[in-house]
This record gives C-alpha cells, structure tokens and sequence, in this order.
C-alpha cells in the first residue's frame, strides 16, 4: 500500500508571517486524479507548491515518488517526474507557443533536438493548439494562453501531475478536451487539480479533498461527498430563510440548498457544490457561488 | 479505362525501387490516376524517412530562428541548450545590449570633455552597468514564468550564474572601452571594476533571501549617493581610493562565500516572492 503512494505529506505545516497557510496537514496520494476544493486562501496553492518541491515546509514531513526532496540530487530526482501549472503563469516577452515549450522541455532536460521537438509538438496537439504554435503568445486569448501553460506541465507524462486551476479563462467545449487529456493522465500518473470549478472535479475525480483554513476539513470519495448533502437540496417556489444557500433557477424555482427539507418542497438532486456549501457553510458561499 | 491494377508483389518491388526502369514507369503511371494502389503502397513504404523529412519541415516552420546572443554563445562554445536559456535573460537581448552601447558612449563623451561632473556620471554608471544587467538577467521580477522554471530539473542556480557570467562578459569590455576614451581618467578608467565585480558578487548573494532587483536597487541607490557626495566634495574619484578599493574586494570576497553556503536556497521561491 504504501508503496504505491506518489505524495505523503505528515503533519506539515507552513507560515506565513506568523498566520498559518497550512496546518499540520497530513494527506497522501497515489495514481488518479484528486480534486482540492476550498475558499481562496485555504491553502490549495500552498499545498500544490510544497508537493511541487518550489516551497519548502516550515514542519512537517514530505515523501514525493520514494524521495524525501531535501538535497539538490533528490530534488532533480523529483522535478524529473513532475509537472507543474502554477495559479498565476505568465510567459516572458517574444516566445511562440511553440518555443515557449521548446524553452520549458530544455529547462526539462530534453537535450536531443529531434526528441524535444517532437515531444513539444506532441503536447502542444494534446491540448488542441496544434494549429496556432508559430503564432506569439501575446497574440493568443486567455484560454488558449493557459493552454499552452497546461501543454508545458505534460512534457514527458510525468508521474506526478501537479494543477493550479487549469480551466482557468478556457471555453467550456476546450474543458471538455482538457477534461479528456487530464483523465488519460490519471490513469497511470498522480494528478492532483486544485479548481473553484465543482463540476470538473465531480467529472474527473474519484476522490475530493476539502481545505479550509489551512486544514483537511473532508477527505474521500466524491460521492462520499455528494450524499452528505442528500435530502437538504430541495425545490420551493420562494426562498426559504433558513436554507444555506437559495437562488432562482432558470425554471423560475427557488433552489434551496439547507438542512432539512420543510414539508411539501419537492426534493432535489444533490451536486457536488450543493455538499461543498453545506459543508463550508458561509465561508464557502462568497467563492463558490461566484465561481 | 484501364481495368489491371497493380498487385502487392509488384508494389513491394517498386517501393524498394527493383521493379527496373520500363515496369516502373508504368507503375508510376498508373499510381497518378489510381487511388486504391495508392493505398495500398503505404503499406510498402517505409515510413521512417519520411515521418523524418516531415518533421525537418515541422522544424524548419516552428523552431524560433537563434538569436544573435545564442548564436554568439554557442559559438564561445556554451552548449545549446544552455545557450537556449542563456539566451533569454532580458539583459542580454540585443536591445538591451546597444542602449547599454549607447549609454556608455554618452557617459565617456561626458566623461572626456564634462570636467568633474563628467567623470562623476561615467562613475556613477561603470559599476552599476553589470549589476543592473543581473538584476534584469534572473527572478521572479523579470520571467513571469519563473515558479514554473523551479519546478524543472535544471538547478536554478547554474542558470542564474551562467546568465550572470554572459552579462559580465557581454557589459564589460563595453563599458571599459569606453572607459578608456577618457584621457583624463588614467587609473580610475579601470578601477571601477573592481566595485563593479563586488556588487556584482552582493547581488547574487543577496538574490539567496531576496529579489535579485530590490537587492540591485539598495546597492545602486547606495552607490549613487556615495558618488554624488564624493563629487560635492570636489573629487568623485573618492569612492576609489587605495582603502576603499580594498574594501571592495574583501566586500566581494565575503560576497562569494555567502553565496557558496547558501547557493541551495536558490532552488525554491525565497520568502519574498
């Protein structure tokens, strides 16, 4: 069993001028995908940096692929087997998608042209850009920029797959192909997708990981999650006031995401962002509502 | 029309060129029109020379043409993949490197015939020339893809030292030749090389707990004022006595040490960023 893990993360912990962006997290991952749900700030960012091995813990110990990354050896060792999309990427000034990555594979060590070349064009083809890589990325739109940023974490399937909220700014029928590559990945590497977006992870994850506050406030199989929320999503023609969450639907039906169902309001299908706001409460309406 | 068709032997025969020079043409004649034999040749043809010559095409349309500086690199015998990265380091495009030109030609001409003042801008700029050129050469203020770069196999800190070694060798001699259009200046056309070297030196130690452009920016506002006091005390050639060129060096000396002990904190993201 725990061989198979890729991330094993005890009891870490990281600071951040005194407030806690983590706090004594224990979480460990083997091959699929996990998706991290949270409000901004809870610490999903933190936590994909100190995996990414760009971040190191103030406590806490930290197991990647077999490897405890402290020296500069096991560190290369690491980063070999990984790929990373950072929240916020930018590209620097000039490059072609095409050399953006080019770039990016030689930073992978790629040495052989023939090899690089083929292997960057392999991605660019994954994520639908096989089209537009001569074209400057200052010229591409937002969707397609944060495609070419996914396109450079995939170089050289690696085994440990590390998502800063990719659909970022992308359309939804290129989420569809992104959610196609993303599961292909999952079945032989370690994914971990950190997303405002509930329903990717409903669609691409088996398991979901909730933080809150720099701690692990669920942890499971989605639809572990998904009937938490069961028989307190209901139907009404009028908000009701002490539903968590209620908003008017398209069908001119009030959706009333709560504790229990009054009687004679017709119950509703739970989702998966439906037992996310039940389990954050306040705290999660702000950002997941929004997003 | 023609109902005779070409049969699998006959293709395997033409694909390796044996079906000799009559029965070949024919063959070829009657692949102009037909699209079934066509077909059915692909299954003849070798198609790793050809998926070879295709992606020499791919290549040819894709690949980024080298820039002069990587070309120049490659050339000083830096290996090109290296040359690759070296190359993107925004203080050596060739922008940056001929308004350097520029600046510096300006400083000496104001150097040779501005008196003190002169003198005291071309010493103002020598030492800051390489300085802001690592400043600008690596880190999280110039490559917005910066955290994604850490997360590679290749050590952050070779490339940080490899851009910095192409900027010295790139801003210096620059900034000495036109040093020594300067009649008047005699010892201090050179001198100022050696804070120049020392900052260079506190700036890569210093980019081990910060930005490597907020440690430039403390050092330069440093020198600016030491410079500009030393020019209202009637000599800017001050700030290069015997004493302080000595201090300089223990400075760097110092500098280098640091960086040598911490040199591994530039594998992550430091605190600031």
């Amino acid at each position: 069993m725990t061989a198979a893990l890729t991330v094993s993360l005890t009891g870490v912990t990281k600071r951040y001028r005194g407030t806690p962006a983590l706090d004594s997290v224990d979480l460990s991952f083997g091959a699929g995908i996990t998706g991290l749900l949270g409000p901004n700030g809870a610490g999903k960012t933190t936590f994909l940096r100190i995996v990414a091995t760009v971040l190191a813990p103030d406590a806490g110990d930290v197991r990647l692929l077999g490897r405890v990354p402290e020296t500069a050896d096991r560190l290369a060792e690491v980063r070999r087997r990984l790929g990373y999309l950072p929240q916020e990427m930018g590209f620097p000034r000039g490059f072609t998608a095409f050399g953006f990555v080019d770039y990016m594979a030689v930073l992978k060590e790629w040495t052989a042209h023939a090899a690089r070349h083929a292997e960057v064009r392999r991605v660019l083809d994954l994520v639908d850009l096989g089209n537009v890589t001569t074209k400057r990325i200052s010229a591409l739109s937002g969707g397609q920029r944060r495609r070419v940023a996914l396109a450079q974490a995939l170089l050289g399937e690696p085994d440990l797959l590390l998502l800063d909220e990719p659909t970022t700014g992308v359309d939804p029928e290129q989420r569809v192909t992104l959610r196609q590559v993303l599961s292909r990945a999952g079945e032989r590497s370690t994914v971990l997708l950190s997303t405002h977006q509930t329903e990717d992870v409903a669609a691409l994850c088996d398991r979901v990981v909730v933080l809150d506050a720099g701690r692990v406030r669920f942890d499971g199989p989605v639809t572990d999650l998904v009937a938490t929320a069961a028989g307190r999503v209901w139907l009404a023609d009028a908000p009701h006031p002490a539903a968590r969450a209620s908003w008017r639907t398209g069908t001119g039906r009030h959706r009333n995401v709560g504790e229990a169902a009054p009687p004679g309001a017709e119950p509703a299908e739970p989702t998966l962002e439906d037992a996310y706001l039940l389990l954050l409460g306040d705290r999660a309406r702000t950002t997941a509502v929004a997003a | 029309m023609t109902t005779w068709h070409t049969d699998d032997d006959l293709l395997a025969r033409y694909a390796r060129g044996d079906a000799g020079p009559l029965l070949g043409a024919s063959v070829e004649q009657h692949l102009l029109t037909c699209a079934g034999c066509r077909r059915r040749i692909a299954d003849h043809v070798d198609p790793t020379p050809l998926d070879a010559i295709w992606a020499r095409i791919e290549d040819q349309v894709q690949v980024p043409a080298r820039g002069a500086v990587e070309r120049w690199l490659t050339r000083a015998g830096v290996s090109e993949t290296d040359a690759l990265l070296v190359a993107r380091a925004p203080s050596l495009r060739a922008s940056w490197l001929s308004g350097l030109a520029a600046t510096m030609f300006f400083a000496a001409v104001g150097a040779a015939w501005g008196g003190p003042r002169g003198v005291a801008l071309f010493l103002l700029l020598a030492p800051l020339v390489p300085v802001a050129g690592v400043a600008f050469a690596y880190g999280p203020d110039v490559d917005p893809a910066y955290e994604t770069a850490l997360a590679a196999p290749y050590p952050a800190a070779r490339l940080l030292l490899l851009r910095t070694a192409a900027v010295l060798v790139s801003s210096l001699p620059l900034t000495l030749l036109a040093g020594l259009l300067i009649p008047a200046m005699s010892w201090t056309a050179v001198s100022w090389l050696l804070p120049a070297l020392a900052f260079t030196a506190v700036v890569l130690a210093g980019s081990t707990w910060a930005r490597p452009g907020a440690v430039a920016a403390v050092l330069g506002a440093g020198w600016v004022v030491a410079v500009g006091s030393a020019s209202r005390a009637s000599d800017p050639a001050a700030v290069l006595t015997p004493a302080l060129l000595i201090a300089y060096a223990v400075a760097g000396g110092v500098a280098v040490l640091v960086l040598c002990v911490r040199i591994r904190h530039l594998a992550r993201l430091g605190s600031s960023s």
